[in-house]
């Protein structure tokens, strides 16, 4: 018989009791849908992780205070990460570079009958080389490939220094949008701005700035923008000493593990966090680095999709048993059948090749709406691996083989059972 | 057609003993049988007198136990399973008592199922042609299209019939083809067969009908497993 022949052969065959072939196909369908939903999930995993590594360098740890719920809010467990422990970190600990850290605070700035109601922004003196380093904003004057440099930044005066923040020194480095908002046309530099309550002296201008990425750029304006020493905006605008999260910048990323050991001596140092009697220190901070968040986030997915494959494997079992019970029944009903494709000349092969077939469209029919339910599926496992579930293009075409091979596997039996069936015992049984 | 004297069924000494347990049933004790080509033999005898078994290895669905099988000179009672199939289906034509039909596929169909099995052969529009010449032949071109469940009794057997001719085989084997029918009908599907033997097809029927039987040019009679060839009955075709 022609591959057409038997397809059109076994599509009869299967048609002639869909609903049978429909409660057969229940058990694939659920496996098939696992594996795409489990596939989902681990890409899914991979994206969520790929998107913090945008945040998150090989060579950045990321410290933040350690939480703990007090009375239903949210506090400090131990002593508070403050600004200080950040801006005194690349003097005390040797392999940290630098230390990214900023707070917001809503005000309004005043400049004779000007005001300006916006966010002040408290950064470090690194903060233009943050700037650079994050690479979203750049001077709107810039050459084609020219290299970045601090200056380029700056139209006018100066940063702050690391003295002034020490200090908490009453300055400021505006945007060139807000100098001109607060200035119209007047030279800002070394004039007294009120922030607030507070006198505030401009010591520098930035030089106007774009978002690099174009989608961006009527989002959020970098040229509106008011920066001051962190320590200077915490003392004006906070109550309590707030809890800075902080990124530290190792120079050597193969030494991270090591910069990881100095930060946490370091901190351990200044919030004076003693062994306990076991050796075990209580910290009071978290240090994170893009392998734990790795490693974290591939275990919760992994967790998950360990139980998804434990139910692929038992449903596509369940489902191939399904088949091949459905197929002995069958190739039972159809005894006569096959005597008489015997007796008008069918081989062997041709009978083992009928069943064997209607197996497998029992199980590709399972695998097409499995894929289905599968596809369905996926924000519903997203929700549940908190919304990290993204459909891998390619566990289509592994699910549908991995469909085919428990026709074939299951399905050859109940075939080859009835291939061997005796011709003349097969067109005497009623 | 062809020279009246030659042979297609030659056997020798055909024995086939079915063990049951610790006893051994011997169904054919040594069957010497030759038909020639154009003969309508009948086989008759009583129920478990050996007949069937001997349809079954003259249709190659057993093979014997001792003896030999020439069919058109070939010895083939040592043939494998697949090989016992490709000969089936291209010189033997099978009509079963109950027709044997596939349900739920059309009359043609049916008809054409012994070209599907050989294997490049025949294209699909040259099966239904194959098909609707046979069935024009046993007067069913009309039904062609129908199922078997929509067809009578007789008309079933008459594509049963056509089945069996499609392949222009050597020898057409009858099992009780009119065991399933009412007499009217039973007629019908006799003088068709008469027909096709007149026509110069070989025929062995198996039938415990003389009524039947009569309509034969030779009729042997099975008992206890051997072969008696009546002198009464034979009447030349």
């Amino acid at each position: 018989m022609s591959l057409a022949e038997l397809i059109r052969t076994s599509v009869r065959g299967v048609s002639a009791n869909t609903l049978r072939a429909a409660l057969t196909m229940l058990g694939i369908i659920i496996g098939v849908a696992s594996v795409i939903a489990m596939l989902a999930l681990g890409n899914g995993a991979r994206a969520a992780v790929e998107a913090r590594f945008r945040f998150l360098g090989a060579n950045q740890i990321q410290i933040s205070s350690m939480m703990a719920i007090d009375d239903g809010e949210m506090v400090s467990a131990g002593k508070t990460l403050t600004y200080e422990d950040g801006l005194l970190m690349p003097e005390q600990v040797d392999l940290v570079d630098r230390v990214d850290m900023s707070i917001n605070a809503s005000i309004k700035a005043r400049f004779q009958r000007a005001t300006l109601e916006m966010n002040v922004l408290g950064a470090t003196p690194a903060a233009l080389e943050s700037m650079i380093g994050a690479g979203e904003v750049q001077p709107v004057d810039r050459q084609d490939g020219e290299a970045l440099t601090l200056e380029s930044y700056l139209a006018q005066g100066r940063f702050f220094t690391l003295a002034e923040v020490l200090e908490h020194g009453p300055v400021c480095v505006m945007g060139s949008q807000t100098a001109t908002d607060l200035f119209g046309g007047d030279d800002p530099l070394g004039q007294t701005i009120w922030v607030n309550r507070n006198r505030c002296e401009v010591i520098g201008v930035l030089a106007e700035l774009e978002n690099v990425d174009e989608s961006q750029r009527y989002r959020n304006n970098p040229n509106l923008i008011l920066l001051m020493p962190i320590s200077t905006v915490i003392q004006m605008f906070y109550e309590d000493e707030p809890s800075v999260q902080m990124t530290a910048f190792i120079t050597d990323e193969s030494r991270i593990d090591e910069a990881k050991a100095q930060i946490k001596q370091y901190l351990r140092t200044r919030h004076e966090i003693e062994a306990d009697v076991n050796g075990e220190y209580q910290d009071d901070f978290n240090l994170t680095t893009r392998k734990d968040i790795l490693g974290a986030q591939q275990e919760a997915a992994n967790t998950f999709s360990l139980l998804l494959a434990a139910m692929a494997v038992v449903s596509l079992i369940v489902g191939g048993i399904g088949i091949m019970n459905v197929m002995l029944v069958t190739v039972t009903e159809r005894t006569r059948e096959i005597g008489v494709r015997m007796a008008v000349g069918a081989h062997a092969k041709d009978i083992v090749f009928q069943f064997l077939l209607e197996a497998i469209l029992i199980s590709v029919g399972g695998g097409i709406l499995g894929v289905v339910v599968g596809i369905l599926s996926i924000p519903l496992a997203a929700s549940l691996n908190q919304g990290m579930a993204l459909l891998q293009p390619s566990s289509i075409p592994l699910a549908l083989f991995v469909a085919i091979l428990v026709g074939v596997l299951f399905g050859i039996y109940p075939a080859l059972r009835a291939s061997r069936l005796d011709p003349i015992e097969a067109l005497r049984y009623e | 057609m062809s020279d009246p004297s030659r042979v297609v069924i030659q056997t020798v000494g055909l024995t086939r003993e079915y063990v049951m347990g610790s006893a051994i049933l011997r169904a054919l004790r040594g069957v010497d049988l030759a038909v020639q080509e154009g003969e309508f033999l009948a086989l008759m005898g009583a129920s478990g007198s050996g007949k069937s078994t001997l349809l079954s290895l003259l249709g190659l669905l057993d093979r014997p136990t001792k003896g030999q099988y020439f069919l058109e000179d070939v010895e083939v009672s040592s043939l494998s399973r697949d090989e016992l199939a490709t000969i089936r289906g291209r010189r033997i034509g099978f009509i079963f008592q109950s027709f044997n039909l596939l349900p739920r596929v059309s009359a043609w169909e049916n008809v054409a199922l012994p070209l599907a099995y050989r294997k490049g052969e025949f294209g699909g529009d040259a099966q239904r042609k194959k098909a609707l010449d046979v069935l024009a032949r046993v007067g069913l071109k009309h039904r062609a299209g129908h199922q078997p469940m929509e067809l009578s009794g007789g008309e079933r057997q008459r594509v049963a019939i056509a089945r069996a001719l499609v392949t222009h085989p050597a020898v057409i084997l009858a099992d009780e083809p009119t065991g399933n029918l009412d007499s009217a009908t039973g007629e019908e599907i006799m003088s068709l067969l008469t027909e096709l033997h007149r026509e110069g097809r070989t025929i062995i029927m198996v039938t415990h009908d003389m009524n039947i039987a009569r309509h034969a040019s030779r009729i042997c009679t099975m008992r206890d497993g051997i072969l008696i060839e009546p002198e009464s009955a034979h009447v030349p075709g």
